[in-house]
């Protein structure tokens, strides 16, 4: 699938990045081409409202030029940087009109057409890369759900307690442990 | 917080990327990240660690008019056939380049397309020829109910002839299907397109071998 994003295009990621540090306009063209599908399934994942997610990727792309030269490969991949850089505009976004409207229901147009339920998340795994899947595949499910629950919708605690229905005490300690254990699968 | 204490550092480092680190909490460490290059390296690590996770979510395609804000915003000048136009037009400038950006973010009308709708009516795909007629981009617009462990085959319908496969149907956002010349020949003639159930990969006889799900009438500019 030509738009298809995938880890596979890391390399061609940072060439584009490189360039854009320096002002190369045709290069960031190509990296919105070439990275904004994925960004934008992040986005409206966490948003979930297509406007305010392609509102919010307008902020990411925008940021993505202005920061490109601050981004130093050794530190981590490219593709990471950018999801980053995503996931944190729409955490705020977020966050900011949970403030403003306490409560208020969210508006689920525009749901993306995968949309998988928590029980099938390991059905997809084949998608992500190896050693995080086994992983989190070693977690205890309780674990792996809240971890991928607040990564993939921004939840906070208190937000993946109440989505699966368990006491906010039990969520943080999943998450801390499950953590802890991510870090130490993935590191051996 | 003292930094001297890798396990804590390296917690607040994974909820602060997770984003379960909120508030006041949340702010102070993104400050603290900024500082420190040591802190920083800790998120990094964490935010390629979860990165995979990301790609698990489906990929969906923006409109064109977001590139075109975002080009506004980084302050990117109209290319610079436009750019020398506009100038040349002295006092009308301001007007003729305004005129100039409107055409310029303009998609022209495609010389062929086709939406392809589900028995109810909810359009689905979206299928367009590019002008050259050398390739054919599906966009998807509805929710798809990809089945299971098999694929979607587009198929040109040229009249008193065999159907001539296009390539696959996205599940979600965009592909572009380069033409060969058959392909072409066949979409020339063809007034429909159809789009049959086959197995993964396509149909192995390059004729369709499952349910013919959806027909779709071409439309030409």
């Amino acid at each position: 699938m030509a738009e298809s994003a995938d880890l596979d295009s890391e390399p061609e990621v940072a060439r584009l990045l490189a360039a854009c540090a320096r002002q190369d306009r045709q290069a960031f063209q190509r990296l919105y081409d070439l990275t904004s599908p994925q960004l934008l399934g992040c986005l409206i994942r966490q948003l979930r409202n297509r406007a305010l997610a392609e509102d919010a990727l307008q902020d990411v792309f925008v940021q993505v030029w202005r920061r490109a030269a601050q981004f130093q490969r050794e530190r981590g991949s490219s593709w990471a940087w950018l999801i980053a850089i995503a996931r944190y505009r729409a955490i705020d976004l977020q966050r900011r009109e949970r403030r403003l409207v306490a409560g208020g229901d969210q508006e689920l147009e525009a749901m993306p057409a995968e949309e998988e339920s928590h029980d099938s998340l390991l059905a997809l795994g084949h998608r992500v890369t190896g050693a995080l899947n086994d992983c989190l595949n070693a977690l205890q499910p309780r674990q792996r759900d809240c971890i991928v629950l607040s990564y993939q919708h921004g939840m906070t605690h208190a937000e993946v307690a109440e989505s699966i229905g368990e006491p906010l005490g039990s969520v943080k300690s999943w998450i801390r442990r499950g953590l802890a254990a991510l870090r130490r699968c993935l590191e051996t | 917080m003292k930094r001297n204490d890798p396990d804590i550092l390296d917690l607040l480092a994974a909820e602060y990327v997770l984003g379960t680190l909120a508030g006041g909490a949340r702010r102070r460490f993104a400050r603290w990240r900024d500082a420190d290059p040591f802190v920083d390296r800790r998120v990094r690590a964490w935010e390629d660690r979860l990165a995979a996770l990301a790609f698990r979510l489906p990929p969906v395609s923006p409109s064109p008019g977001v590139w075109v804000s975002i080009e506004r915003r980084i302050g990117f000048a109209p290319r610079g056939r436009w750019r020398a136009m506009a100038a040349a037009a002295g006092a009308i400038a301001v007007l003729a380049l305004g005129w100039l950006v409107w055409q310029e973010t303009r998609v022209a009308p495609p010389p062929a397309q086709a939406v392809i709708a589900d028995q109810a009516g909810a359009a689905l795909w979206r299928v367009e020829l590019a002008a050259d007629g050398g390739l054919i981009e599906v966009s998807t617009i509805g929710t798809v109910h990809y089945p299971d462990r098999r694929a979607l085959e587009l198929w040109a319908l040229p009249p008193d002839a065999a159907p001539v496969s296009l390539g696959l149907m996205p599940a979600s956002g965009r592909v572009r299907l380069a033409l060969d010349d058959r392909q072409r020949a066949a979409l020339g003639l063809a007034a429909n397109l159809a789009v049959s159930e086959e197995p993964p990969g396509g149909s192995p006889t390059g004729v369709p071998t499952g349910p013919v799900l959806y027909v779709a009438t071409i439309a030409r500019g």
